[in-house]
């Protein structure tokens, strides 16, 4: 697992250059990624303890990723089958990931309660989008923890609807987020 | 507290005076106030329909020209500062706040508008929507944002944005946006998802990098506003800068905004007030110099009037824009003796003084002036008219003197002496077109004179042709002569009425031909043809050739004491009045106003004092100096009346999709405006409510409530007009329904008829059957009771009863009395329940027990009775009288009861409410003879009581009778 994330670039960059100022800089030590899709006829919900990222203070810039077969759940094996191979294609895009910077002025080593939004691109389907995502974020003691909700249009990243399943599966999931963070 | 925080807006000054080349004659200016402190108005936009917002730090206010009204959050106790205001093109009004948020306008009401990605935490600056229909919005200091299929996206350092604080957004005709940042001018231009940022800066020949303004200024170029060096122009299609000249040296400091108009630049400044920038000349000329207050001007707005508002930090102020401008040639004692203007060829202004001329050569900043005086003339000799002719020598009348021709370029004259008639003559007017010049003054002169080649020269002789002594006119004052396109000669007299020479021929107009004053003083023609004068007393008129139509205060002009007539270069007839002009439209005759509202009065009243210049300006001499005004091509000039709030029991609601309402929502107000900021006071309304009433209802209230409206379908119509004249006023409406109420419905009406007439036909029926019942019960009554009396009294039973009797008393005399004591009892009994239907079967058995006695007293232990019934259905049932004794005595009369024949009667309930009497069979031989009415009288009387038979079975034991149990009714 921590292979693929050196994988990608961006991540390895930002572990390396940072290295010599490992104080500031924090990493997921207990993530957890929730979706929904609620559509008419059905309401399917997995999640994933898979999150894995970092967030770098000095630059507010971050990135985080999740490895798409670690999401469990559903409602049946067979729709975690389809939700792998037909819609995700997990073997072609094993990752799911969001990398970018806080939009706002903060520092991340004092302690409080930040409503921040971050601008970056989230890949999902081997497709980048640039978003700005909002979270609740709560330093304390040096430690970090964060909530996130946002939503993924399917459209956005290329993932077909068959016409069948329209019902069944919402154009739009709703993705929850929750990390704890400590410093390296 | 909330009351004593009102916030109110009035008139803080009305008239400036200031020596410059040219000014604003006058300005008004509003306050928003809370605990008397002015608050700050941070941004201004002009609605689709024409009305002004103001986004202030109390809120949002709409301002209607008289007073701001608030636009109030939805969440009442919200308050926010508002740094942004824009109209998207579905009228959809979006807010943005100095805390970052956003709010749109929604049913008159501000929500905060809350997407997915959240909102800045800096400032909103600005808002556009581009040629997708995407809206954008800037930051102070996150750079800029937009919205595109559902998500918001952010420009900032990351895609090459110049500087995150951006002042002002604009778009390019090719679709770029343009953004004012502190770090030049950023191109931003979005293709699917991929953001490019070019930054036009000072390598770009930006002379400044810190870019405050940008608006378009027409072929793909835009004004730039700078912070220190003034304003450039940038071409988007060479990516060059341009320069002014002005802009070289910069003296007026920072540039807060800019504003294009069709012929001129408005610049705001931080130091230097307002700025003119002319686009003919290239001239900026400085306004509101002597006014320290407001040298700090913050934001630019033309409304649809042509009228320019623009906002200092404590005020929102309003100028009469380019259709006003003041040069303040002359001072008051100069104005005294100013009798007639010109303006010439090359836009010099000749005014006749006492005793000569004066030429004002305006140059730029600088203003020059030049006295003639013409020693022939004396301080008392008035100069009556100035014109200039098409070889450009200046022709002066004067009282007394006659006529003199004035080369303005030598400053040589002379006084015509070539007309005998005109020789010390007192000249009252001097008009001309062409080649023609046209002279009218007292003792009847009147004179054209025609122009040729030879004529270029002052010395030359004039040709000429005196019309004294015209019929109908004799030798009376003739106040001015006018030659229209035509060629038709118009002589207006002083009491005579109007002659005309038409194809030679004389043609008289007067009071006896319909007109109602016959003191004529000035003629002029609209584009039309027509002609237009002005009478003393009268008002003006217009004649089409056939008919006069006569304009007074009934159809809106201000005055009846007119100067002169000109025509603007609109078409428009423009009536000079002492305190200001009259401007009216002659296709829709609508008046609209200039007057001291725009700062004007004192106009000189000579009928010669007002003049037209070479572009179609109307000059006119005031006590400020030269008043020209330049009327606003497109303007509006009437009020748009605007429905701005619908009110259902006082909540708004959305006017625009709600037209269908309850019969139960019938209380409505109407809140309306004529919007014309030019003169907001002016402005009258009239209202009607089609459906209600149809006819207009004058009013000067703006808010119109119907409480209690019956169904129907109504439409609220509201115009309104500058003057009582409504004729072609702007109209606004709104139509509506109140549907009945469902049991007003003919479906529910229909429904009720038919469920009552149903209704009363079954309880006919009902009732109907009834009286049958009744009438055979009663029937069934009178047989059973003459039947139970004939068996009582039937001499039979008395002979066996007596029998009985004679032995008891025999064997034992004490029980005969008992047995006599029974037998009455059994009789009083009988007379008793006869008259009744039912009786409770307590008493039926009680009756039946003293008839067992008596029947026993004869039959002994042979006859045998068991009564097996409940105390609670002795108490609960009914029973028609007698029916158990009846069938007793049946029981006992069809059979034998001897030693061996024994009798068991049993009378007991079964479940189902039944009542059961049955007895052995043990049938007599001899069958006694019988009416057999009884049985079926039982039955007969149960039909009419009970939906139950009786029942009647005989097998080879027993005869049953079943009786249904009755119950009270």
């Amino acid at each position: 697992m921590l292979k693929k994330i050196l994988l990608i670039p961006f991540i390895y960059l930002l572990v390396s250059f940072t290295g010599g100022t490992a104080n500031a800089d924090f990493k997921v030590s207990n993530g957890n990624i929730f979706f929904k899709s609620d559509a008419i006829l059905e309401l399917i919900k997995a999640q994933s303890s898979g999150l894995k990222g970092i967030i770098v203070v000095e630059k507010k810039q971050f990135a985080f990723i999740v490895s798409i077969k670690s999401f469990k759940g559903f409602n049946s094996p067979l729709q975690l089958e389809h939700f792998n191979e037909n819609y995700m294609e997990s073997n072609k895009y094993p990752t799911a990931s969001f990398e970018g910077k806080i939009i706002e002025d903060l520092d991340l080593t004092k302690d409080g309660v930040y409503m921040v939004r971050s601008k970056g691109n989230l890949t999902i389907h081997g497709v980048a989008q640039e978003r700005i995502i909002k979270s609740e974020i709560i330093v304390k003691n040096t430690a970090i923890s964060f909530t996130s909700n946002f939503t993924v249009l399917l459209s956005d990243h290329n993932i077909p609807i068959p016409k069948v399943v329209h019902q069944k599966l919402a154009s739009e999931i709703k993705v929850d987020i929750t990390a704890d963070l400590v410093t390296q | 507290m909330l009351l004593l925080k009102k916030i109110t807006a009035f008139l803080l000054v009305s008239v400036l005076l200031q020596k410059s080349v040219a000014q604003l004659p006058g300005y008004r200016s509003f306050a928003l106030l809370e605990n008397n402190q002015p608050f700050k108005i941070n941004t201004l936009l002009k609605t689709a329909d024409g009305f002004i917002y103001a986004g202030t730090t109390n809120g949002l206010y709409t301002f209607d020209g008289k007073q701001f009204n608030k636009i109030n959050f939805l969440k009442r106790e919200a308050r926010d500062t508002v740094t942004a205001v824009f109209q998207d093109n579905t009228k959809q009004l979006w807010i943005g706040f100095k805390s970052g948020k956003i709010a749109k306008k929604i049913n008159d009401r501000l929500q905060y508008f809350l997407p997915e990605e959240g909102t800045p935490k800096v400032a909103i600056t600005a808002f556009l929507q581009d040629k997708q229909n995407n809206i954008w919005f800037s930051t102070n200091g996150e750079g800029i944002y937009y919205f595109s299929n559902k998500h918001m996206y952010l420009i900032n350092e990351a895609e090459g944005l110049s500087d995150t604080y951006v002042h002002a957004l604009t778009l390019a005709p090719n679709g770029d946006v343009l953004a004012a940042t502190d770090q030049g001018i950023n191109i931003c231009k979005i293709s699917g998802s991929k953001k490019t940022i070019t930054v036009i800066g000072p390598h770009n020949g930006l002379p400044d990098y810190y870019v405050t303004a940008i608006i378009p200024a027409g072929n793909n170029s835009f004004w730039i506003g700078l912070q220190e060096k003034g304003y450039c122009l940038y071409d988007h299609t060479t990516k060059q800068i341009s320069i002014p000249a002005v802009a070289n040296a910069w003296p007026y400091g920072q540039v807060n905004a800019l504003l294009a108009t069709p012929t001129n630049l408005w610049i705001a400044t931080s130091e230097n007030s307002l700025l003119k920038l002319s686009a003919a000349n290239q001239n900026v000329t400085p306004l509101f110099i002597a006014s320290p207050d407001k040298n700090n001007i913050e934001n630019l707005l033309a409304d649809n009037e042509g009228n320019i508002w623009m906002t200092t930090p404590t005020e929102l102020i309003c100028t009469s824009g380019e259709k006003l401008n003041l040069l303040p040639l002359y001072d008051k004692a100069t104005y005294e003796t100013v009798h007639t203007i010109l303006s010439d060829y090359e836009n010099n202004i000749w005014v006749g003084t006492d005793g000569g001329l004066i030429k004002y050569t305006i140059s730029g900043n600088k203003t020059v002036s030049r006295n003639y005086r013409l020693k022939e003339l004396t301080a008392k000799t008035d100069i009556t008219g100035l014109y200039q002719d098409l070889y450009h020598n200046i022709w002066i009348s004067s009282m007394g003197e006659g006529v003199f021709v004035l080369d303005p370029v030598t400053g040589r004259y002379r006084n015509l002496s070539e007309n005998p008639l005109l020789k010390k003559a007192s000249i009252l007017s001097i008009t001309g077109s062409g080649h023609t010049i046209c002279a009218g003054g007292l003792e009847g002169v009147a004179t054209i004179f025609e122009l040729a080649d030879v004529n270029r020269t002052i010395d030359a002789k004039y040709k000429f042709i005196n019309y004294n002594n015209i019929p109908n006119i004799g030798n009376n004052y003739i106040h001015t002569v006018y030659k229209d396109k035509a060629g038709s000669i118009w002589f207006g007299t002083d009491g005579k009425g109007i002659t005309v020479l038409q194809n030679g021929h004389f043609l008289h107009y007067d009071r006896h031909t319909g007109l109602k004053d016959d003191h004529v003083y000035s003629f002029t023609e609209d584009k039309k043809g027509r002609i237009w004068f002005n009478t003393k007393d009268a008002g003006i008129y217009s004649f089409d050739g056939r008919l006069f139509k006569n304009y007074n205060t009934a159809n809106g002009i201000s005055d009846l004491q007119i100067t002169s007539l000109k025509t603007d270069k609109l078409g428009n007839i423009i009536i000079v009045n002492e305190k200001g002009i009259d401007i009216l439209d002659p296709e829709h005759e609508t008046i609209s106003y200039i007057n001291n509202t725009q700062g004007i009065g004192e106009i000189n009243t000579g009928t010669e004092s007002v003049t037209t210049d070479s572009s179609g300006n109307i000059l006119l001499s005031t006590i400020h100096g030269i008043l020209v005004f330049s009327p606003v091509y497109a303007a509006v000039t009437q009020p748009k009346t605007i429905i701005t709030s619908v009110q259902l029991f006082l909540q708004p609601i959305n006017k625009d999709n709600d037209h269908h309402f309850q019969y139960d929502q019938n209380g409505f107000t109407f809140k309306f405006t004529g919007l014309y900021y030019t003169n907001p006071s002016e402005v009258h309304y009239q209202y009607k409510l089609d459906g209600l009433d149809s006819t207009w209802t004058d009013t000067k209230d703006q808010s119109i409530p119907f409480p209690n409206l019956s169904p129907g379908n109504y439409t609220f119509h509201v115009r309104s007009s500058l003057n009582e004249n409504f004729i072609n006023a702007n109209e606004a409406t709104y139509s509506f329904t109140i549907s009945s109420a469902f049991w007003k419905r003919w479906w529910f009406i229909l429904l009720c008829i038919i469920t009552g007439a149903t209704t009363l036909f079954i309880y006919m029926k009902w009732r109907e059957n009834n009286i049958t019942k009744m009438q055979q019960l009663q029937q069934e009554k009178i047989q059973f009771q003459f039947e139970v009396l004939r068996n009582q009294v039937n001499p039979h039973f008395l002979f066996n009863s007596f029998n009985t009797l004679i032995s008891t008393i025999e064997e034992n005399p004490k029980n005969a009395i008992g047995y006599v004591e029974q037998l009455s009892e059994f009789f009083r009994n009988i007379v008793n329940y006869r008259d009744k239907d039912i009786i409770c079967l307590e008493e039926e058995i009680g009756l039946l027990n003293t008839y067992f006695y008596l029947q026993q007293k004869r039959y002994g232990d042979h006859l045998k009775l068991t009564i097996q019934i409940s105390e609670d259905a002795k108490k609960q049932w009914f029973i028609p009288p007698l029916t158990l004794q009846l069938l007793l005595e049946n029981a006992i009369k069809h059979n034998a009861v001897s030693k061996e024949t024994k009798l068991d009667i049993q009378v007991f309930t079964q479940p189902g409410n039944r009542l059961l009497i049955r007895n052995n069979l043990n049938p007599k031989l001899t069958q006694q003879a019988g009416t057999g009415m009884g049985l079926q009288n039982i039955i007969n009387r149960y039909n009419i009581l009970s939906k139950e038979p009786v029942g009647i079975h005989k097998d080879n034991d027993y005869f049953t009778v079943i009786l249904p149990a009755l119950k009270q009714q």
